[in-house]
């Protein structure tokens, strides 16, 4: 984290997000894999409607909002505008926690991977686990909350890469498109996809 | 994001289940945890203690945790059963700013699970998450050996985002403590508690 929001912003203690893993796997076992598939997306939508409206005059002063860390969808995230349409995330949120978790309490729960499975044939493909279904609604919802010269934005994921390498990447039929309106090749994103962990697209509605 | 996402996990259990049922959750995730982490065994205080300032204990996952050494906790025959720890930040601190940071203000759901806590439980806590570490290092402890001795342990004292502080005398008669030491340690430190020998024979059982 370079810019000086992103410095203001103290890192989490990994115990928290340890603590939070657990608490979905316990109410996973109540409500199912559906149910927490449900609970994560207004979890997700929760957090974003608590968070301030943005506005910008231009999408340059958008892009250098994202870049500085001070736009709401770069706050959990260091967010590097590639193009003017392509954003890449350098290293995903949730490594950290999962570091501490299998570190210290052993092998991630197959719960997140189930979830993700159910919520990658219902609504894109792009999740590897539980945690990607929070950090994609997230971006989903805050970008509502964005204008750019009166107008809304949209963000669409293009393709995520877990820390142990594992890929999504968006539907085969959609990417042609993604990666056009993204202003990368197929190849362009192989080579991000090495060294960060989302490339998503950021547009105006 | 996740520890800020948490904040509006509590509030919609709230909204679900009310304050003593997220306090529910929140203890039987904390005896998961503790469970899932195993059990551990030294072959005495200081070993043990070697391991809490190098982070290898189940307690290291909090965070930082100091052994005040020069506070043992003896039984009536004089011998050491226990230690008082502090840490100097409270695990949820991190995330009360990264809300202030993100959101802009800690939700009211967080005080009042707190509080509901306060009432019916324990009163020593400052915010949601101390309902789930205080259990969950109750459940640790019994899953650590010192000497062959499963261990016991007590939250002690805590001081609040705002500097306020909570002295459990609950907790401090049974080791026979002074209420002013764990003051002092609370300039110092936010969360203080002791581990002792479970079953150990206490001065003030004596």
């Amino acid at each position: 984290m370079e810019s000086p929001e992103h410095a203001r912003m103290p890192e989490s203690n990994p115990f928290v997000d340890i603590a939070t893993h657990l608490f979905l796997e316990d109410l996973s076992t109540k409500v199912g894999t559906a149910g927490l598939n449900n609970y994560l997306i207004s979890l997700a939508n929760n957090l974003a409607a608590n968070m301030p409206e943005e506005e910008y005059d231009s999408w340059d002063e958008f892009l250098e909002a994202v870049r500085k860390g001070s736009s709401i969808l770069s706050s959990f995230e260091e967010v590097h505008p590639l193009t003017k349409h392509c954003m890449v995330t350098r290293r995903s949120p949730f490594e950290r926690g999962w570091r501490e978790y299998a570190k210290r309490v052993g092998a991630f729960s197959k719960v997140h991977r189930e979830v993700a499975e159910y919520y990658n044939q219902r609504i894109r493909p792009t999740a590897v686990n539980s945690l990607h279904i929070i950090l994609q609604t997230f971006r989903d919802a805050a970008s509502k909350r964005i204008r750019v010269a009166g107008k809304p934005v949209r963000v669409e994921q293009i393709a995520t890469v877990w820390v142990d390498g594992e890929k999504k990447i968006a539907a085969e039929g959609r990417l042609p498109g993604l990666l056009k309106h993204a202003g990368i090749t197929r190849t362009r994103l192989g080579m991000l996809l090495r060294s960060n962990s989302d490339v998503w697209l950021l547009v105006p509605e | 994001m996740l520890d800020v996402a948490l904040v509006s996990l509590i509030e919609d259990l709230i909204e679900k289940a009310g304050a003593d049922g997220v306090i529910e959750f929140w203890q039987r995730v904390g005896e998961n945890l503790a469970n899932r982490i195993g059990k551990e065994a030294y072959m005495g205080w200081t070993s043990f203690n070697v391991a809490v300032r190098e982070g290898r204990t189940a307690y290291s996952i909090e965070g930082e945790v100091t052994p005040l050494t020069d506070l043992a906790i003896t039984d009536v025959d004089g011998d050491i059963v226990g230690y008082i720890y502090a840490m100097r930040q409270c695990c949820y601190l991190p995330t009360v700013l990264r809300v202030r940071y993100s959101v802009g203000e800690l939700s009211k759901a967080d005080k009042a699970v707190a509080q509901e806590y306060n009432e019916n439980f324990h009163n020593i806590a400052w915010c949601n998450f101390c309902v789930f570490h205080e259990r969950f290092r109750e459940e640790v402890a019994k899953n650590i050996a010192v000497s062959g001795n499963p261990l016991e342990c007590l939250l002690l004292a805590t001081r609040g985002f705002d500097g306020e502080t909570r002295i459990s005398s609950k907790n401090l008669a049974k080791i026979n403590i002074n209420p002013e030491h764990v003051r002092a340690l609370l300039r110092n430190y936010e969360c203080v508690y002791a581990l002792i020998m479970r079953g150990a024979r206490l001065k003030e059982e004596a």
